[in-house]
């Protein structure tokens, strides 16, 4: 297909990408955008330097490739190279959603889908709403002068009504979404929606300023799925750890960093936001657990980091467009559930704060999370909404925190934003988990 | 029917670093075009990444008008401006050479810590014409550095940063600073005593966000803002003047709005010594809530003009940092990522990199903390001022802000 020069590693990796972007501003059509583009990204490798260049024009790849070639150094040894030894050659072709894309879906009919949920707009706190109907079908293809030659799709839609609460001077912003795969799973989620606006409106009503302090916290499955990327999940991340010993031996693998009952996943073959049946670089997704029984046993790896850390491939290696590279990125990250019913778990919290949705969250040294609707535990019971700015606590000690997770567990994604690392950003990951109990944390 | 054009074209080079060594070097160069068509009240539009041709765009802006979105507003027109603010272009192999040297230095001096992320130069062409007899063109180009820090002996994903935006790069000036900011990296330093301290910041995302939230024309009309019902009253420190900014000089963006709206001196006043005097627009707002139209319409170039997060700076108040301490030692905030405001105006956030400050010079690196205020108080009594930024090396257009906030 491709003319790869010799004595340099290459590999080209194509996307198609289809998008429908509809919104509402209250009741008035404000946008209906539906675009198709392709574009590609280039690897050379000549076992000192990478060149990567990124075009719109599919025409010029081969002359891409070559330009590429030309600043770097044929190494006749560059099949031996470690890196290059690490990539996995496949051949294959997934294409999932070729029968049920939501290209094939009439946008009038996504539109009336999108009105009918706007019905449930009505109410007098709601001051203002913008609302979005949004999907994504990319078909990714990954060549390489190694033989890989991959072709798949992803899928993604969802629903995400975005409410300006007013009451008196108390004041809120609030997004109820519903992401999926296929469009037919959007229809039919009225009662689903119904019930969050109503929650909304009665935190807008009722919520007190929290008193600051550390408590025992109450994650929903949202909140956990949050709390995991940000408190853990980044940490996995391999290419934090290249080079640097110290890091190494903070995170060495079977260190024990949280109780028996915890068990961290990332799992690219999970159908959502986060699929990636391939990753960027043509390795097959798979499963990894980063933490087993409170043990840390895996790590996130592209195939560079791999290498360097000699450790098994995973399938990680991911970019948020066909402008960027390849970095060591999650997929769908979660703790798996536990055996404890949730109520048995809520009924020993005598004063807690659940944490039920969230706004945002970030990891660094502090892991934050900005909850949008929490509330007071007392006595064992879920009880008075709470304003919280911020929940915080150290990724160093947190883990160890964790003493209980229910039998209760959900994955989802959100609609529109994702996870951002340095300039890529948003990248749709999966997340979510169980109801997770965390002695000790700092809420504001 | 009118039609409207937008070419965006963007040309980077990028240097990405590991391990304080270059492993990467990146090359982009992409158009992206966007085509609006105006007919009977409605709008169409359409777009493309790559050079398509706009006849095709212009079919797919027309059959857009199918969708009926209503767009009774007059067209911006007659007015043709070019600007270039790229001072100094920087070519794929200056910024190669630049990072080659600089790393070089890093590694021969600083081996107790090492660099990544990477080295960047961008030049961007953004166009937008009608028929109208709008004819606008904005040019710039700039080079930007981003240094992630991780200190050897830390089990942090990453310790702190050094950075550098601008339309022009002297090393000089970036080492003599820059060797002051990694001196005070290996100099932990306990914080100041007290229970409030003066804390300052480059540019505050959390805060930028909540006013610009508070500050839009729709959210305030309709009375989901923090500001509603408050024009015309004093709401914070009467030194404060915030401006929706345009002006290129700034920050690199270009000096119209996405619907061609060029504004005197770029800018406009929302907040004047503390009182609110007006709140940002684009013309569907203006016309639907009849407040004045402010040219602060943002949106996708392929996409409906839009009002979200207008570009806000504060006017420059104060002369003298040192002066304004009085002695005292302040906090300089350099990551305090993951705070929030709730919505009625709480402020909280973790700060995991910062540094204590005489005002001039950087002395040491501080231990993580929490900072806490409230947005009626930090930009009220406990408002110190927004200072020109003389003596840290950090680009164009860099203020430094400050504010008495607990410490905990």
């Amino acid at each position: 297909m491709y003319i790869f020069p010799e004595g340099l590693y290459v590999d080209v990796r194509i996307e198609e990408v289809f998008e429908t972007k509809i919104s509402f501003k209250k009741r008035e059509l404000y946008e209906q955008k539906v675009r198709s583009n392709k574009g590609a990204f280039i690897r050379v490798f000549d076992g000192n330097r990478w060149y990567y260049s990124s075009l719109t024009d599919l025409d010029y790849i081969q002359e891409a490739i070559d330009t590429l070639a030309q600043m770097a150094t044929p190494n006749p040894n560059i099949m031996e190279h470690p890196i290059v030894k690490a990539f996995e050659v496949n051949k294959d072709n997934i294409m999932t959603y070729e029968s049920q894309s939501v290209s094939s879906v009439p946008v009038a009919e996504k539109q009336k889908l999108l009105e009918e949920y706007l019905e449930l707009l009505d109410h007098p706190e709601i001051v203002h709403h913008t609302s979005y109907y949004v999907d994504n079908r990319t078909v990714k293809s990954i060549y390489s002068s190694k033989g890989t030659a991959v072709t798949f799709d992803k899928q993604t839609c969802g629903i995400r009504l975005n409410l300006e609460l007013s009451y008196g001077d108390n004041k809120d912003t609030v997004v109820v979404s519903k992401a999926a795969v296929r469009f037919e799973q959007l229809k039919g989620l009225e009662d689903e929606f119904k019930k969050e606006i109503e929650k909304s409106i009665i935190f807008v009503k009722e919520a007190e300023p929290v008193v600051p302090g550390v408590y025992t916290v109450l994650l929903s499955p949202e909140a956990t799925g949050v709390f995991t990327h940000e408190s853990f999940g980044h940490k996995s991340e391999s290419d934090f750890m290249v080079g640097d010993e110290t890091m190494k031996a903070e995170w060495a693998l079977g260190k024990t960093i949280g109780q028996d009952l915890l068990n961290i996943v990332d799992d690219g073959t999970v159908i959502g936001n986060g699929y990636t049946p391939y990753d960027d670089e043509g390795t097959k997704g798979k499963k990894t657990y980063i933490i087993k029984n409170g043990k840390l046993t895996g790590r996130l790896h592209s195939a560079v980091t791999s290498a360097a850390l000699d450790e098994p491939l995973t399938g990680n290696a991911r970019a948020v467009n066909f402008e960027f590279e390849p970095i060591v990125r999650m997929t769908t990250t979660y703790i798996e559930k536990g055996s404890r019913p949730l109520k048995d778990i809520i009924s020993e919290i005598d004063n807690g704060i659940y944490v039920e949705t969230v706004k945002h969250g970030s990891g660094m040294s502090t892991f934050t999370m900005a909850p949008a609707r929490a509330y007071k535990i007392e006595n064992g019971k879920i009880t008075t909404p709470v304003k919280v700015s911020v929940i915080t606590g150290s990724v160093f000690e947190t883990l160890a925190e964790v003493d209980a997770v229910s039998e209760e567990f959900e994955l989802m994604s959100f609609v529109g934003g994702g996870c951002g690392k340095m300039e890529q950003y948003p990248l749709p990951v999966g997340f979510g988990g169980p109801y997770t109990r965390v002695r000790k944390l700092t809420v504001q | 029917m009118d039609k409207e054009f937008i070419t965006i074209r963007e040309k980077e080079t990028a240097v990405r670093v590991q391990n304080t060594k270059v492993n990467a070097v990146r090359m982009k160069d992409i158009v992206k075009k966007g085509v609006r068509v105006y007919k009977d009240g409605k709008i169409g539009i359409s777009g493309a990444v790559g050079d398509i041709s706009d006849e095709a765009l212009v079919h797919n802006a027309i059959e857009n008008l199918s969708a009926g979105i209503p767009y009774p507003y007059e067209l911006s027109g007659n007015c043709k401006d070019y600007r270039d603010y790229g001072k100094q272009r920087i070519s794929s192999a200056e910024i190669v050479d630049y990072g080659e040297e600089i790393l070089a230095k890093l590694r021969a001096e600083y081996d107790d810590f090492s660099f990544s992320e990477g080295f960047f130069t961008n030049e961007v062409t953004i166009q937008m014409k009608n028929t109208q007899g709008l004819d606008l063109e904005y040019r710039d180009s700039y080079i930007s550095i981003g240094l992630v820090i991780k200190d050897k002996k830390s089990a942090n994903i990453f310790d702190g940063f050094l950075g550098y935006y601008g339309r022009s790069f002297d090393m000089e000036k970036f080492w003599a600073f820059n060797e002051e900011v990694l001196e005070a990296y290996r100099n932990q330093v306990p914080l100041p005593k007290g229970d409030t301290l003066p804390v300052f910041t480059f540019e505050f995302y959390e805060l930028q966000k909540f006013l610009s939230r508070s500050l839009n024309g729709e959210l305030y009309a309709t009375g989901g803002s923090i500001f509603s019902n408050k024009m015309g009253d004093k709401l914070f420190n009467e030194k404060i003047t915030i401006k929706q900014d345009r002006d290129p000089a700034n920050y690199p963006r270009p000096f119209f709005d996405m619907e061609g709206v060029v504004l005197e001196d770029d800018s406009y006043t929302l907040v004047k010594e503390g009182k609110l005097v007006g709140v940002y627009t684009d013309k569907r707002t203006a016309s639907n809530y009849n407040l004045p139209h402010t040219g602060a319409a943002s949106g996708a170039y392929d996409g409906m003009p839009t009002l979200v997060d207008a570009p806000l700076r504060f006017a420059v108040d104060s002369d003298d940092i040192k002066a304004a301490l009085n002695g005292q030692m302040a906090v300089l905030v350099v990551a305090s990522s993951g705070g929030d405001f709730t919505a009625d105006g709480s402020f909280a956030a973790p700060v995991q990199v910062s540094f204590l400050f005489d005002g001039e010079r950087i002395i040491g690196k501080l231990p993580e903390f929490t900072i806490r205020s409230h947005l009626y108080k930090m930009l009220g009594d406990d408002y110190i001022g927004t200072f020109k930024n003389k003596h840290l090396y950090l680009g164009d257009g860099a203020l430094l802000q400050g504010y008495y906030m607990t410490i905990a």
